[in-house]
This record gives structure tokens, sequence and C-alpha cells, in this order.
């Protein structure tokens, strides 16, 4: 339970991590808590109800200790891409490792002590306090008979400050706004005391100050936990801004991939997006100005008719 | 650490490691006093049990009855009541009390607390309010089975609540097998509920026709409603072991519980392998419905609304609620069962008449009141 503790003040330099990740599954005595990299190889992904593959061959890999942004139109396949890495979709080919281990040879806890995802679809009942909540998060360090610890109670403890919900801490969690609401399922992934975070559009729904209450939270984990997390955005600016790394896709395909400066480009919003819009670069990262929508039919990169706009749900879109 | 006494979770090993926050969260007001009245409704509906009747006594005949020093503290008495002994000598009062009208407020007792268990435990599985023992296909399967025994094979009619048993357990497997799709959900397992509970039920309906005998009807009706008339020492001693089981592995899983109610994807990327732990809840409900049916038949709506009365006073922590169950199901059993018998004296009608009769108003109540109903 120190290394809990230790872990938030201690705080690696991130270029280290990066060179660090280099060496892919590089064995960084990961017993310690130490962040982990996170990779899916030609992952192919799709739903039973699909016709063919949403996501079909995929690699990604979000570097140690960084965080990386899925940004995408919708139905881009980014939601499923996640659900693919976070072992909640079983890939039709393919692996994800976790620090070149594949996430298949480890048993469910073994793997929820490792890998952490809050996903969109999270219901709970009304009646329950936060802080029964948060202690759900410490579901795979404990046995079946298993009591509460004190490391437990100190998890919670950390998760809470963490995501800055010790004034909700006896709140029922219906009595919540959606704001407060994330932040304290936030805490429940955090108490889950992982080295790799996964978050599907955890902004999405948000007032302002929530969105960036929590991207402020994703950039503490990264920079003192040097937790690796991956995140699935909407908004493609707080993607610019808050990641270290972006991946841009389109019907399923990884169209770029790299340092914000180099993804987000006109030429890129274009393709991805189908927007026009301008960016500058400022020094907190490129800054987006959507102009219009494009409705230009004859690019060859839109061989697939896209829909866009209308599907929320990534898994209405069939690859062709 | 402040917020210790909050924070302890839901240890059910019975290890000694002492700890004094350990079950803390039990000692909740509003537990403790749906605990106090369920009580409350128990002993004064078991009172009014054992002092009417075709021999009647007084209150204070039935009191010096039910705790004559010479039975409860009798041995021998309570080896004749929970092993089968021979009983020994004892006075008309006591004998009549003892021996005929306790064991079934005992009866009815377990009966509610095994339906509560049951029925709490399955709205977590399916993550649905409505879901009941018998919304699986418990009912169906025993009911077939119950009607299949007296009317074909009258000679096995011993073996009734075994069969019973079985019956509501195979038909549950068949509904899980159904289900089952590289794993199942909680509306898929409800569907398949349904699917074999319509085709039972035809069946059902179907083997009356073969019944030649009024008495084998009414004997299949008793059990298909749900009946408390006749019960005595051999029920208790039936249903006693595999009700203390039940609850033991009940209470052990509510953290379980807790966690379901959390989604599935939620479930799942905590690290509970959600199949596994689905399928031997359901198990524990199974079982706990199972020892019901096999000593009064298939009483309606107990397993349905306790759990509902039991949230709206405690909450939906899993942990107060299946503790909350034990206490407010027995207390809707005995009340029931004092109507069944008393309400329309000599004739005793079918408690679960009566369950059905009090469960549905509540349950319209409930849904009016309620703006979500439904999925938890």
């Amino acid at each position: 339970m120190f290394d809990t503790i230790a872990s938030i003040t201690q705080g690696r330099n991130r270029d280290e991590d990066e060179s660090d990740a280099a060496e892919k599954g590089s064995t960084d005595d990961a017993s310690d808590g130490a962040a982990a990299t996170l990779t899916g190889e030609e992952l192919v992904l799709g739903y039973p109800t699909s016709d063919g593959p949403i996501v079909d061959g995929e690699t990604i890999t979000a570097e140690r200790g960084a965080v990386t942004a899925l940004v995408g139109p919708n139905g881009s396949g980014k939601s499923t891409l996640l659900k693919g890495l976070a072992n909640q979709l079983a890939p039709d080919s393919g692996s994800v490792l976790i620090d070149g281990q594949d996430v298949h040879s480890l048993d469910t806890k073994a793997l929820a002590r490792k890998l952490g995802l809050l996903s969109q679809e999270s219901t709970v009942p009304d009646s329950i306090t936060v802080e029964d909540l948060v202690y759900h998060g410490r579901y795979p360090h404990r046995g079946f008979f298993e009591h509460v610890t004190y490391e437990d109670e100190c998890a919670v403890d950390n998760a809470i400050d963490l995501a800055g919900c010790g004034h909700l801490r006896h709140r029922e969690v219906g009595s919540l706004s959606g704001g407060q609401k994330q932040l304290a399922w936030i805490a429940m992934v955090l108490a889950q005391d992982t080295d790799v975070l996964l978050l599907d559009e955890p902004t999405t729904f948000l007032d302002l100050h929530h969105q960036l209450e929590v991207m402020e939270i994703i950039e503490t984990l990264r920079d003192e936990r040097e937790i690796t997390v991956v995140v699935v955005l909407h908004d493609i600016e707080q993607a610019a801004r808050h990641a270290d790394s972006i991946v841009a896709l389109r019907d399923g395909e990884i169209k770029a991939r790299g340092p914000p400066e180099e993804v987000i480009t006109e030429r890129l919003l274009a393709d991805v997006f189908e927007i026009e819009a301008e960016v500058d670069s400022t020094d907190r990262g490129p800054r987006v100005t959507p102009i219009r929508a494009r409705h230009d039919e004859t690019d060859e990169s839109d061989a697939a008719e896209s829909v866009d706009g209308d599907g929320d749900s990534d898994s209405q879109v069939e690859a062709e | 650490m402040s917020n210790r006494e909050s924070t302890v979770g839901a240890d059910q090993s019975r290890r000694s490691t002492p700890s004094e926050s350990r079950f803390d969260w039990l000692v909740d007001p509003k537990l403790l006093s749906v605990a106090i009245g369920s009580l409350a409704v128990v002993v004064i509906s078991g009172l009014v049990q054992v002092s009417l009747g075709a021999y009647s006594m007084t209150i204070t005949q039935a009191w010096q009855a039910v705790f004559n020093p010479d039975v409860v503290f009798n041995l021998r008495a309570w080896n004749a009541f929970l092993f089968g002994g021979e009983l020994p000598e004892m006075s008309r009062e006591s004998l009549i009390v003892w021996n005929i009208r306790l064991p079934r407020v005992f009866v009815a007792m377990l009966v509610g607390m095994n339906l509560a268990i049951s029925g709490a435990i399955f709205q977590a599985v399916t993550r649905n309010e409505l879901a009941s023992p018998f919304i699986l296909g418990v009912s169906s399967g025993a009911g077939l089975m119950i009607l299949l025994t007296l009317v074909v094979f009258g000679s096995l009619s011993a073996f009734l609540p075994l069969i019973a048993a079985v019956g509501g357990a195979v038909a549950f497997l068949i509904v899980y097998a159904i289900a089952w799709k590289n794993g199942t959900s909680p509306v898929r397992l409800v569907l398949a509920g349904v699917i074999v509970g319509t085709v039972f039920g035809s069946l059902q309906t179907a083997l009356f026709f073969f019944a030649d005998d009024i008495g084998v009807v009414q004997s299949a009706i008793a059990w298909t409603t749900g009946s408390l008339t006749g019960t005595d020492w051999e029920q208790v001693r039936l249903a006693l072991p595999w009700t203390v089981v039940a609850v033991l592995l009940g209470v052990a899983g509510s953290r379980q519980c807790n966690v379901l109610l959390l989604g599935e994807q939620t479930a799942k990327s905590l690290g509970m392998s959600i199949e596994k732990v689905r399928f031997a809840l359901s198990g524990v409900a199974v079982l706990a419905a199972a020892a019901s049916i096999a000593v009064a038949g298939i009483v309606g709506f107990v397993g349905l609304i306790v759990p509902h009365m039991v949230r709206n006073l405690v909450g939906s922590d899993y942990r107060k609620l299946i503790v909350g169950c034990l206490f407010v199901g027995p207390a809707l059993m005995v009340g029931a069962d004092v109507g069944a018998r008393l309400a329309l004296s000599p004739v005793q009608i079918p408690v679960g008449i009566v369950t059905g009769l009090v469960g549905g108003p509540y349950f319209l109540y409930l849904m009016r009141k309620q703006q979500h109903m439904g999925e938890m």
C-alpha cells in the first residue's frame, strides 16, 4: 500500500518513458505498479450482429505513462477498438498485449488489476453512496471471502482524493449531477489501481467545468502515477491539448497517428472528419477552428459511403 | 482512518479474525427497525396462529404452551421435532401447539426466507426488478412435474416435494441453455423463462384433462398455488438444512450481487467472471426456491414483492437487502398464512391465494408510485 502512496509523489520523467517504450514489451519490473505498455496487434474486431469486422487488422500501441487519444467521427470504430483493447470484445484475430503478455493468458481478476476500463454503459443503483461505489473498484484485489484491508482503505481514499470527489463521499449516487457521477465512476476505476486505464468518452455530455476536471485528472495520472491512459475523445481540440499521442480513425481504419502537432492538420480534418477547418498552432497545442462540413462526394478517401452524424453508437456502422 | 466504520465490506467468512468494524454496516437504523418490525409481525401472527383453530384456547394458554419449559428445554422433544425421534409426553395444549400449530409457523418462516432470498438474487442476476424465483422457469417446471406425478405417476407421490424441486431446477437449466449464446444476458434469460413457462404451462393445463379424480385436481391446485395446510415437523426437517445453506450462500454472495448491478461491462472490467458468478448465484436462488416448493408448493408473489419492500426500506445495497429479506419474508408468509388458515375457517385456503391477493395490489401501488420500474 505504500507503493500506492509513493507512486503519487514519484513522477518519473516522461521522456524516459517514451524511450523505454521503444523496446516494446521490455520487462521493467511491473510488480510495483509501474506503467505498462498496451499493444493491440493486428486486431480484427466485430460484433456478432455486424456483417463484417468493424476494425480490420489494426495495430495500436499505447506508450507507457502517456496519454493516447482515439479520435474519429461517429461510427469510426474508436469505441470498438477500445473495447477490444480492454478485452471486453474478443478479437476475431490478433492479440492484445500488456508488457508483452497476452491478456488472454491472464485470469480475469489479474487482468483487472492491470487494466481498468471506464465504459459509457454504467448503471448503478441510485441509493448506494459514492464511497460504496468506489469500494467496488477494489473487487479484483479481494478474494471471495476477503475482508476490506487497510490497503483497500488507502486505495479508496487516494482514489477519492485524486478524483476530487471527497465532498461527495457520503452522498447517494442517485442525487449527483452527471458530472459528479462521472467523477465518482473515475474514482472507482482509480481505486482499481491499474497500470493501464482505458476511458470511453469520459467527457461527453459533461459541462465545461467537469470536462476540464476530468482531463486534469487524466494528466495527473500520467504525470504523477505514470499510468498508461487510452482515452476515446469526441472533442478533437481536447485531444490535441491533453494527449501525448493521437490516433485518428475512420471506418475502422487508423488514418494517422503521432503527436498532436503532426496529426491534427487541416488535411487530416478534411479526410477523417469531413470538415473544413483552420488549424493554428499555439503553445497549448494545435487549435482547431471548424468552418464548414465538407460534402465532397468525389473524394477518393470515402470509398465507403459514410453515414456520419446520425449514429451515436459505433456498433451501428457496418464495415464494407 | 476516520471513515473506518463506514467502509467495512461484506465479509461473510466465519473465520475468527476479530474486527470490531467488520459488521458495522449491519448496524443501520433502517435495517434494525425493519428487522424488529418484521419479528414483531412474526411473533404476533405466530401467537394468533397457535391460539386459534378447531381446538380453541386463550392467548394466555397459548403463551404458556409455547413457552412451556418442559418442552422448550426438553432435549428429547427437540430430538423428536428436528430428527424425527419419539415424542415425549406432554400436555394436550402443548401437544397441539408444539406438534401441530407451531411447525406450520416455522415452515412459513422458512418458506418466506427462501422465497425472499431467491427473489432478491434473481433480481440481481437479471438486473430486473420484475424478476422472481419463478420467472426463470422454476415454477413452471415444478408445476409440470407435480401434475405429472399426481396424474400419471400416482405411485411416486411420496416423493412429490423432491420431484417438484428437481422439476424447477431442470426447467431453470433448460432456460439457461436456451438463453445461452456466447454467454447470457438478463433480457435473454427472462425471455427464455417466459418461453419455457408458456410451453410448460400449456402442458400443465393439458394434464388437468387427464385427471379423473376431483381429489387429485384439488391436490394439484393446492401444490400449484402453494399451501401450508397440514405441514408439520417433517416439512421443517426437510427445508431447514437447505435453507441454512441457501441463506449462508446468499449472504456470502451479496457483494457479487452488488457488483453485478453495476452493469455487465463494469463488472467484467472489474475482473468478475460474470457467467460463472451469474450461474452460481442462480444456483443458490434455485436451491432456495426448490426448498420452499418442496414443502409448500408454488407460493406466488412473495419472491417478487419482498425484495421490493426491503429495497424501499433499506436501499439497494445487497448486503443489507439480503439480511432484510431474511426478516420480511417470514413476516409476510406467517402473516399471510394466518389469513389462509383462519379467514374462511373452518375451510382453509392455499396461502398462495392470500399472498397473491396481498401482493398484487401492493405491486400495483408500487408501479403507480415509482417512475422507473423494471431495470435496476
